[in-house]
């Protein structure tokens, strides 16, 4: 547990007087792949919010890199610098003037005060590199609004990439994306984890995914069923306390 | 010879100090409603800032009634209104167009009320609801001065942080931007902003100083860093050209402002080449 970039104990969130998420503990060491699966409703994204401070939590502890989250939600900066996070749907108001460099420019920069124009060099070819990771290089004067829903996907990937980061949350990330585009999506969280040992948790449907790609899974259905290395933790019985038994029956039945 | 005797007459007019004073507070105004208003109108709070400028005048009838100068009741006034506003409708689960309408339209009743009972205010009450930017003394362009260099340095120092948060809320908390306080920072300068600017502008068209350059300057650009410096830029423009029609036509200087405002949002608009950015 003591080289893990996140630890969750006991954590309990309620949304409007309903119980969410109960009592949940896990921890995610670096250089981990940890994969979040449940069926829609069972908690998934607001666990991943309350461990975030985006939403509040009930009670439980959270910690990032050594760092607990506080009652009201707080990271120190230099913390939250080292969290990349890509919500399930990046909605937005598409009226908003901003292009593609200038979305991914802003993951570069550190949240605080800062003159606009400090950094410009830096942050270029840190956008340059991370645009390029993602093969989006060519969108970088597009404006967002623009964009299909992969190509989104894609640049939103490099505002989590464009600094180095220890831990990496992403919400049904390679939705929207191609089958060419997922590959090299796996592929490239393949490459952070074990080159620079992010820490990565993941939401996911794709259990046969899961299965090839990750290191660890958790099964959430409001409390977490089961969870440990995929193979061994994504057994039928575990998968219909998460799922239910009819999906079990259908999934061995393909 | 008509026009060089108007226009010999422009620059005896431009010589005269409260003109000066006039144009100065203009630009002010002008920059300070475009910086402002342009994340206003993306955070859909144009409403918002007319609700402020409406309210105004209850801020001024109660300095009045309690016979205090009304430009100092006038600006704690409107930062403890706007706070109180912002309150009302985090906890209140109605449409915010609907409860800004209960808010201005009953703080513009009130106000007129408490007004009636000062006489000698009856007749100036064309003044508060479109201003006399004529009237504009130097402690009053000091005091724009301040608040410009202070939203220019609020907005410049924190430029990634607003973005962020007009964008998407989740993704800026996650990178430890402080939502509540980066939020009421915003509308404490847009009250004190609209306070400011009442004198000058009156309570009914200084909206369109916050609204209006900021949405030309949408249209005119692609990236976020430019539409925050044209919308300001828009902004003093049309405080120079808007002063200097009123001054060679003998118009009022407020609506010709905001005239010259429209028509330059006009002219963008049919404009060709900016269709293609209207979404």
């Amino acid at each position: 547990m003591s080289d893990s970039v996140l630890v969750v104990d006991g954590l309990t969130v309620y949304r409007e007087n309903h119980l969410a998420v109960q009592n949940v503990s896990f921890a995610v060491p670096a250089g981990t792949d940890a994969a979040l699966v449940g069926p829609n409703g069972a908690g998934k994204s607001t666990l991943i919010q309350a461990v975030l401070g985006i939403l509040p939590r009930q009670s439980g502890e959270v910690v990032v890199l050594g760092h607990s989250l506080s009652p009201k939600g707080d990271l120190p900066v230099a913390v939250r610098q080292h969290i990349a996070y890509l919500p399930q749907n990046f909605l937005f108001d598409r009226r908003i003037p901003i292009t593609v460099s200038e979305l991914v420019g802003l993951g570069w920069d550190r949240v605080g005060l800062q003159l606009p124009w400090v950094g410009r060099r830096a942050r270029h070819h840190a956008v340059r590199q991370a645009l390029a990771q993602v093969d989006a290089w060519h969108l970088r004067e597009q404006l967002v609004s623009g964009l299909s829903g992969g190509e989104t996907k894609r640049v939103l990937l490099a505002y989590c990439l464009v600094r180095p980061r220890r831990l990496l949350i992403l919400d049904e990330a390679p939705a929207g994306l191609d089958a060419r585009s997922e590959s090299d999506f796996y592929q490239l969280l393949y490459q952070l984890k074990k080159e620079q040992g992010w820490a990565i948790l993941q939401i996911s449907h794709d259990l046969d995914m899961v299965r090839r790609s990750c290191d660890r899974v958790l099964c959430l259905n409001r409390t977490l069923r089961c969870q440990g290395v995929p193979g061994h933790a994504l057994t039928p019985e575990n998968l219909s306390l998460a799922y239910g038994s009819e999906f079990v029956r259908y999934h061995h039945s393909c | 010879m008509t026009i060089q005797a108007e226009l010999t007459r422009m620059f005896e007019l431009s010589q005269m100090p409260f003109m000066q004073r006039a144009l100065m507070g203009g630009i002010l105004t002008g920059l300070m409603g475009g910086l402002m208003g342009s994340f206003t109108i993306l955070r859909q709070l144009s409403f918002f800032s007319d609700a402020l400028g409406h309210s105004a005048l209850l801020g001024i009838s109660i300095g009045l009634l309690l016979g205090f100068d009304p430009s100092w009741v006038l600006l704690p006034f409107a930062v403890l209104f706007a706070l109180g506003v912002t309150y009302f409708l985090e906890r209140t689960r109605l449409w915010t167009d609907a409860l800004l309408n209960i808010v201005y339209s009953s703080s513009l009743a009130v106000g007129i009320i408490l007004l009636s009972f000062r006489d000698e205010y009856q007749g100036g009450i064309g003044h508060l609801l479109f201003g006399d930017i004529l009237a504009v003394r130097t402690a009053d362009l000091m005091f724009s001065g301040v608040l410009l260099l202070v939203c220019a340095g609020f907005i410049g120092l924190t430029l990634r942080s607003q973005i962020l948060l007009t964008l998407n809320e989740p993704m800026a908390i996650a990178r430890g931007v402080s939502v509540s306080a980066q939020r009421t920072t915003f509308i404490v300068l847009l009250s004190l902003m609209v306070g400011i600017s009442i004198k000058a502008i009156g309570v009914l068209l200084i909206s369109a100083f916050v609204v209006i350059p900021a949405c030309a300057a949408r249209l005119l650009s692609r990236k976020f860093s430019h539409y925050i410096l044209i919308s300001a830029g828009l902004g003093a423009l049309s405080a120079v050209i808007g002063m200097t029609v009123s001054a060679f036509f003998d118009l009022p200087s407020g609506p010709s402002i905001v005239t010259v405002q429209l028509s330059i949002f006009l002219l963008v608009i049919l404009a060709p080449k900016t269709q293609a950015l209207v979404p």
